[in-house]
């Protein structure tokens, strides 16, 4: 026999009648601030003091590591010793590798086992360890939900529930875990939105750090001004693609006190994925950018794009070799920016377009599997429909920063 | 034989799957972590038994893509006891989806976990009258610490699938 | 209802000073204190949005920042300052406790990169002895001074944690 719905209701009525007793509720301490924690005129103020905790920690943590002692580790003693030793000075193998022989940073190498080997290890390593230490901390006390809850207002406007910002936040540290999340929301059209933004607009854990460390006084900026294009993109798509945004009630869990070994154990799951899944990424994508610069490609691709690149966005038109590296990773890109001759402004303005323009391969892999729950025409509508939001994006987005630098008069 | 762990959201799903296997499933304090399965083993009795870890759900009428994800691994796998993890803190909705799984036939052991939050908010629940009206095992535990898993590995073995007309009489009745 | 003496507290007994002496201690306390840091979190509102900066003996508003900080401080302040009037209540400690966290977290990441800071030399791989001295010298921030005055809030948590247990048999 089966029971219907309000017969199962009614059952578990009479039940829980007969076995629990609700003692007289004393709200505790925890509940009170669990309560400020959510209320928008205490939480708001509260949110600001964790952020810039955040912040503050991840800055303090990454220079630690990375300008205390790798930079001095990778350009004082790795980088000489590498262009003293490695045979055949000149050579394509030589470029390959070691790149540049007469750099004296390991920036501006460009080698695979130099510019390479020092963006993943010495720059982003620390970055992502710092991350997610925090952000691991933040989702074991229960804070994070809260945040959902917070922001659930705003993410309303685009028709997407407080819990959007689950995969938006997972997003900070890598957008293929964040593209998979997005399974948690209600419908394709939610799913399909949430997937897309993500990719363009929220940059990971990897390219935070090193932004951080080629325009540390520009992180800001750029942070906003690619959040700001996520809410306004977001809205356009929710008012464009057909379907449902239904409404979710989130559940908040308690506070409690994260647990050193459950910390110590996600952190080593998600480092050791970066060792495996970017790692080997970063040092292909070096090898793809040399070989295409030592074969000429790059240089014709370079004077192809001119227009595009000076009259559009207002960047030089060596960045073309960037942009093709960060299909793979976008970590190596932004290091690779820093080496080209530019004004800050422009350097801005091409970090901005590496993050907007193309998913890294891996979450492009991502949103390929995700868009197969339609069959072939589902990865096709995903795909056809990312890419057409990526061109709009990268176009408009892309373009109206050079825009406000021309408009300040500084481009 | 297999078991199958399931329950709402965020109720504590992956703290007991790694508390019975030893695995390193990644447990989070927020709800929709697990969007896919997770399979382990466990020793019981001496033996080997696989265990699987399900997207949470609320009931077993899907409404997003975990939730199917753990209403077909429940069809597939008809052989199996399923541990159905509730919040102590929301026992009627717990119950629900857990009546909703014995009324399908399977043999049901329920783990009232977060019986520590439970307790703090003064929710006292009777476990041995509760026991007897649904007639399935049903162990507080507080997963994150380990409370209680021990003996909810011991019960499974008396759980048997159980006629939901029982459970309706000895509740004293439904309204039609 | 007096504050001193009120029988119904005896069986909490055991201190010298009543609880309700305690919390009215904490309620002036409190206040003055949220006061103390409204008027920092103001200054350095100020401050940074006219772009200036300030150093007084061993304390310094300035640096990267520092607007953020000085919200925070701001709301940290508008948090105690209700204290005067419901100090007893626990929404008005809940408050009180989360604006000392928001001064722990400015100290903490500041301890926390000072530290960090003293460790690596300029050009060698450690900082000489001078060097990881002058790391932890004066000025500091506001918060570092507020800091211990902020940790009261620890005894007033198991205060009330006493009580409520108290309460309850």
């Amino acid at each position: 026999m089966k029971l219907t719905v309000d017969e199962r209701w009614d059952l578990i009525d009479k039940i829980a009648k007969q076995t629990v007793k609700y003692g007289k509720y004393r709200h505790t301490l925890k509940d009170a601030i669990a309560e400020i924690t959510v209320k928008p005129l205490t939480g708001i103020p509260i949110a600001i003091a964790v952020l810039y905790g955040f912040w503050s920690f991840f800055g303090a943590f990454a220079g630690f590591f990375t300008d205390g002692f790798l930079v001095k580790l990778f350009d004082n003693h790795w980088l000489p010793w590498l262009q003293e030793v490695f045979p055949g000075k000149g050579g394509w193998v030589y470029y390959i590798l070691v790149g540049d022989p007469m750099a004296d940073n390991c920036f501006e190498a460009f080698g695979m086992l130099t510019s390479g080997l020092f963006v993943a290890i010495g720059v982003v390593l620390p970055a992502i360890v710092a991350f997610y230490l925090f952000l691991i901390i933040l989702e074991d006390s229960g804070y994070l939900p809260r945040l959902a809850v917070l922001v659930d207002t705003v993410l309303h406007k685009i028709g997407l529930h407080g819990f959007a910002v689950v995969p938006m936040i997972l997003s900070l540290g890598c957008n293929v875990p964040a593209v998979a999340a997005t399974r948690t929301l209600e419908t394709r059209k939610q799913r399909f939105m949430m997937a897309t933004l993500l990719a363009i607009f929220i940059p990971c854990g990897a390219q935070l750090g090193i932004m951080l460390e080629v325009i540390p006084g520009y992180v800001g900026f750029v942070m906003i001004y690619l959040l700001t294009g996520f809410f306004i993109f977001g809205f356009i798509l929710n008012k464009l693609i057909p379907g449902k945004s239904p409404e979710i009630l989130l559940d908040v869990p308690p506070y409690h006190m994260p647990i050193a070994r459950n910390v110590r154990r996600k952190l080593w799951v998600r480092v050791r994925s970066f060792f495996t899944v970017a790692i080997p990424f970063v040092l292909l994508g070096v090898v793809i950018v040399n070989i295409m610069y030592l074969t000429g490609f790059l240089d014709w691709l370079a004077n192809l794009l001119e227009p595009i690149l000076c009259g559009w966005f207002g960047v030089p038109k060596e960045t073309v070799g960037p942009l093709i590296a960060a299909f793979l990773r976008k970590d190596l890109a932004v290091a690779q920016l820093s080496a080209i001759e530019m004004s800050t402004y422009q350097l801005v303005t091409s970090v901005i377009l590496v993050s907007l323009y193309f998913p890294c391969v891996a979450t492009f892999a991502m949103l390929i599997k995700e868009g197969r729950e339609g069959g072939w025409k589902g990865v096709a509508q995903y795909l056809f429909g990312s890419l057409a939001a990526l061109i709009a994006v990268v176009f408009l987005w892309g373009g109206l920063v050079h825009l406000i630098w021309i408009i300040l008069g500084v481009a | 034989m297999k078991i199958l762990l399931m329950g709402h959201p965020n109720v504590g799903k992956s703290a007991v799957f790694n508390r019975l296997t030893g695995a390193k499933v990644t447990e989070s304090n927020y709800p929709g972590t697990t969007v896919d399965y997770t399979k382990g083993y466990m020793r019981l009795e001496g033996k080997d038994v696989e265990i699987i870890d399900v997207p949470g759900t609320f009931s077993l009428e899907p409404k997003d893509k975990a939730e199917e994800v753990a209403v077909k691994m429940l069809k597939e796998n008809r052989d199996s006891v399923i541990i159905c993890v509730i919040d102590s803190v929301k026992l009627e909705r717990g119950l629900y989806l857990a009546l909703e799984i014995i009324e399908e036939g399977y043999p049901v052991v329920i783990a009232l976990n977060m019986w520590d939050v439970a307790e703090d908010k003064n929710i006292r629940i009777d476990v041995e009258k509760l026991e007897n009206i649904l007639g399935v095992p049903i162990v507080p535990t507080i997963a994150v610490s380990g409370e209680g898993i021990k003996e909810l590995v011991s019960r499974i073995k008396e759980a048997s699938p159980i006629d939901i007309e029982k459970i309706v009489e000895k509740a004293g009745g439904v309204e039609q | 209802m007096g504050w001193i003496g009120s029988p119904h507290m005896d069986y909490l007994g055991g201190g010298i000073m009543d609880n309700e002496v305690k919390f009215m201690i904490g309620r002036i306390y409190f206040a003055i204190f949220g006061l103390v840091v409204l008027s920092i979190g103001i200054l350095e509102i100020l401050l940074s949005l006219t772009g200036r900066s300030f150093e007084w003996g061993i304390m310094e508003m300035s640096g990267e920042f520092l607007l953020w900080r000085g919200l925070i401080l701001f709301f940290a302040g508008a948090f105690y300052l209700p204290s005067i009037k419901n100090f007893t209540d626990i929404h008005q400690l809940a408050k009180v406790v989360m604006a000392s966290v928001m001064i722990w977290i400015i100290a903490g990441v500041k301890i926390f990169s000072m530290i960090l800071e003293s460790i690596p030399g300029e050009e060698g791989w450690l900082n000489t002895f001078e060097g990881f001295l002058e790391s932890y010298s004066a000025p500091y921030i506001p918060s570092l001074f507020l800091l211990p005055f902020s940790l009261v809030v620890l005894y007033y948590i198991r205060l009330s944690g006493e009580m409520l247990r108290g309460g309850r048999r």
